[in-house]
């Protein structure tokens, strides 16, 4: 009986340090619960700049990074020498950056952009239902959506130049037939 | 006395009647489904609160969302589902059972079985020996050793 209580209790503790070390190894900013995976919810916006139509749709086939951003957001303003430095880069390709408004008023975000000098195109979420769909938690987030339309990764925070580029190269090397 | 009786018991009857009546589900008004789905799902921007508890704005589109599904009669689970395709289960505050986050239902469970297995198995367990009354044998030679003592 003893003997059961023991390796019950070794058992028993065995299984909790495997849930933990699994726990831990897991990055947390990168999580795949929810729409990873999943296809990309389409959505039609308003453009932040001129007030078109901004919808996914129409950049069918090509390389969506998505980015949830707001005027108000500390890390978003952070991130932003990362994502000039990426627009740059892969200006008139396959890759298209679109920034979507968070929670903010669209003045408030026009100044953000004209103070920082970010001409990429970006839209207003005004009831936040885009944000929702996507399973947005808060400013800043980044999504890759490959030329298939499949979400294929999200980064929560702040991302780096070095994330964004191998998250394209990722997606660029999926589309190669 | 009988006729005391029979009226007692027809009062518990009607007691028990008008209790049932008033515990029969009552059909939910648009307000209060919104209201307790909006309980049921997690605030993605606070901390441990609920969307109908939480007044931020994130929590506030997530309540309007609620609203229009149940507007187009949506059914709860339909509603609860399209909030974990975005979010996962951790969405909902109570995990649901059949799931990997439902083992927290089950934690308890087993604790609770484990200990009460351990217990049982204690219980049936042979006395201690000190306990035991002593054997024939062992009486004989506490006898005999007593015999052989001097006075």
């Amino acid at each position: 009986m003893k003997r059961v209580a023991r390796y019950t209790a070794v058992a028993l503790i065995l299984g909790l340090a495997l849930v933990l070390t699994l726990a831990f190894r897991r990055d947390p900013h990168d999580i795949k619960t929810g729409t990873v995976g999943k296809p990309a919810p389409a959505f039609t916006l308003r453009s932040l700049t001129d007030g078109t139509s901004v919808s996914l749709d129409q950049y069918k086939g090509k390389i969506v990074v998505l980015n949830f951003w707001a005027s108000w957001c500390i890390p978003c303003k952070e991130e932003n020498p990362a994502l000039t430095n990426v627009w740059e880069r892969y200006r008139g390709t396959d890759v298209v950056l679109l920034g979507v408004v968070f929670q903010d008023s669209a003045d408030a975000a026009r100044t953000y952009t004209t103070r920082l000098g970010n001409t990429w195109t970006s839209a207003i979420d005004g009831d936040g239902q885009v944000a929702l769909r996507y399973g947005v938690f808060g400013p800043p987030e980044t999504y890759f959506i490959g030329a298939d339309g499949i979400i294929a990764g999200r980064h929560i925070g702040p991302i780096d130049e070095s994330t964004l580029l191998t998250g394209i190269d990722t997606l660029r090397k999926a589309a190669r037939p | 006395m009988t006729l005391v009786r029979a009226a007692l018991l027809a009062a518990l009857a009607v007691l028990a009647v008008g209790l049932a009546w008033s515990a029969r589900p009552q059909p939910l008004t648009d307000g209060e489904r919104i209201d307790r789905i909006a309980l049921e799902l997690r605030c993605p921007v606070c901390q441990g609160l609920s969307v109908r508890d939480s007044p931020s704005d994130t929590a506030r589109s997530m309540r309007a969302l609620v609203a229009e599904r149940v507007a187009e009669a949506k059914t709860d689970d339909e509603i609860r589902d399209e909030f974990r395709r975005s979010y996962g289960d951790w969405i909902l505050l109570s995990p649901p059972v059949l799931s990997p986050s439902g083992l927290v239902w089950l934690v308890p469970l087993a604790a609770v079985v484990i200990g009460a297995w351990v217990a049982w198995g204690r219980a049936r367990a042979p006395a201690p020996a000190s306990a035991r009354p002593p054997t024939d044998e062992q009486l004989r030679r506490l006898r005999e050793l007593a015999a052989s003592e001097p006075e």
